[in-house]
């Protein structure tokens, strides 16, 4: 550091902080030399929780991973115990799942659509993101009981069926939502602030997106049609029809560009769901789940969320505990390896969108 | 040819298994890792690493550190494993072939203990502050006498032990 430095620290506690974690800075005027991401304010040992306790008894745990979309953590978990246990779960089942996971994935990519426009002082919309959601916190209250954390999907299926008329709920709510996306548009996207600041911020080099690891919209910004969705489908998306959505310009307003557009991609795709939904069983039997006992194995399951790839690895050793379970999450490439190299050369005040648009989720990077 | 053929020819592999239609295990030993690794990712494809695991079989004296790969083109993972010596836990490291594994590592050296040799930042604080036990994600830490030994006993308001009742509990459980 030389005399002409300045060092600042932003987080843990900092409205254009992304969670609670801090970035350390070294300033030259205005402009950053280095960046160093700290973490550990939040470390709650979940993956050593879960060696000691049998099976069911982590399903409240692994939704705390990622506190707005935990239900990526449940169907990973879940489907990487019904894999290891040689376990098929119905039809039905699959198309639940799919239905919550992109709920989720909506109610999540609104707030964020808020939180960007937040991150750089247009307060409304973040407002209008909150309340937005709400929308879709009232489904899942409705069908789970529960507003954030659900630990509604199990191993074997899911926990109840869909409520009566709850189909028609959804779609109301959809049609709601669609209505005001315009608002939003208008307010954000048209904006020429917005525009001057976020075209070509932040530009990511394409080289490093295999590399370094990026998945989710970050790649997706760059070019590079990575989504777990199609790649390697998992429940009922491989019977859906959509097509992966990307964006040239590697910067922060491609990355706005891909999750708007997404947005609209989870309308369509519960549209989708709730159209093709079979009937039928919702639950397999499972064995005793308090004397469960999985045969030892080895596996390795992904699911995309709003962030990127979401992967579990597991190891079991055929007791009733799991021997491992290894939550990876993309926020930890992410707001680590990638932060801390995006940043250096970029303004202060560009810090807090950009950490907002790699969507950086402090909980699952620590565990 | 197959994949764990053209694997077989050059390395030594201690077992293979096809998981999934999209993901294999490979089990190799400590010497051939590294360039197991390289060929994989500049001759077969698997440009990505995901990510880098560890697990503790303590009754077999051994740690296991996994490597995960992906291959964008074929969509295929493959879980790269070998033990090592839960003794003398010194690896090298790999964050000049990706740069996301020097955090990586630097998390495994915290909670784990593994020495890997040549990565710049493991001996700096990742999650852990001022930690002076045994690394916390080994079988063998107690988490109950850590916490007494460091907190000790605390009274509630309604005098009630409650840590531990639970730890009493707890114990009871476990012999059933």
């Amino acid at each position: 550091m030389s005399k002409e430095e300045v060092r600042l620290f932003i987080g843990p506690q900092h409205p254009g902080i992304t969670g609670n974690m801090s970035i350390e800075l070294l300033l030259k005027g205005d402009t950053i030399t280095w960046a160093k991401t700290h973490i550990g304010y939040l470390h709650r040992a979940f993956e050593k929780l879960m060696e000691r306790r049998i099976f069911i008894k982590s399903f409240p745990l692994v939704c705390r991973i990622c506190v707005p979309e935990p239900d990526t953590n449940e169907e990973n978990f879940a489907r990487g115990l019904e894999e290891l246990a040689g376990i098929e779960i119905p039809e039905r089942a699959k198309w639940i799942r799919t239905l919550v996971l992109e709920l989720s994935r909506l109610q999540m990519l609104i707030m964020w659509y808020g939180g960007i426009a937040g991150s750089m002082g247009l307060s409304t919309p973040v407002q209008w993101g909150i309340g937005d959601r709400d929308y879709i916190l009232d489904l899942f209250e409705e069908l789970t009981g529960a507003r954030i954390y659900h630990i509604y999907i199990m191993p074997g299926g899911v926990r109840k069926d869909l409520p009566d008329g709850f189909e028609e709920k959804v779609l109301r709510a959809m049609d709601m939502i669609e209505k005001k996306l315009p608002e939003y548009d208008e307010i954000i996207m048209e904006n020429a602030v917005v525009q001057k600041r976020l075209k070509g911020l932040a530009k990511i080099p394409k080289g490093w997106v295999e590399e370094m690891g990026i998945t989710g919209p970050v790649a997706r910004a760059c070019g590079f049609p990575f989504d777990v969705r199609k790649d390697s489908p998992y429940e009922a998306y491989d019977q859906l029809d959509f097509d992966v959505i990307t964006e040239e310009g590697c910067d922060v307003w491609s990355m706005l560009l891909v999750r708007r557009r997404e947005i609209d991609l989870s309308i369509k795709l519960i549209r989708q769901i709730i159209d093709k939904m079979p009937k039928g069983e919702f639950l397999t039997r499972l064995p005793n789940v308090l004397y469960w006992k999985i045969p030892s194995g080895e596996t390795y399951v992904k699911s995309e969320s709003t962030r990127g790839e979401f992967g579990y690895y597991m190891v079991t050793d055929g007791s009733d505990k799991p021997r491992r379970v290894h939550v990876k999450g993309p926020s930890f490439i992410h707001g680590i390896t990638l932060a801390e190299r995006l940043l250096v050369g970029q303004n202060i005040a560009d810090v807090a969108p950009i950490l907002v648009a790699l969507q950086i989720c402090p909980p699952e990077m620590e565990r | 040819m197959e994949l764990v053929e053209r694997l077989k020819k050059k390395f030594e592999v201690i077992g293979f298994k096809k998981q999934r239609k999209d993901l294999f295990i490979v089990e190799t030993t400590k010497k051939d890792l590294i360039p197991m690794l390289f060929y994989l990712k500049e001759y077969e494809g698997f440009r990505t690493l995901t990510l880098i695991s560890y697990v503790d079989w303590i009754e077999e004296g051994k740690f296991q550190l996994s490597y995960i790969l992906w291959n964008s083109r074929t969509k295929d993972n493959i879980i790269v494993e070998f033990r090592l010596d839960r003794e003398k836990p010194d690896f090298e490291t790999i964050y000049r072939m990706w740069p996301q594994a020097e955090a990586y590592e630097r998390e495994i050296h915290e909670m784990f203990g593994v020495n890997f040799e040549g990565n710049p930042t493991q001996h700096e604080e990742l999650i852990l502050e001022d930690w002076d036990d045994i690394p916390p994600m080994r079988r063998d830490f107690d988490t109950l006498k850590y916490s007494m030994e460091r907190f000790g006993e605390r009274e509630s308001k309604s005098g009630i032990n409650i840590r531990k009742e639970i730890s009493e509990q707890y114990d009871e459980w476990r012999r059933k």
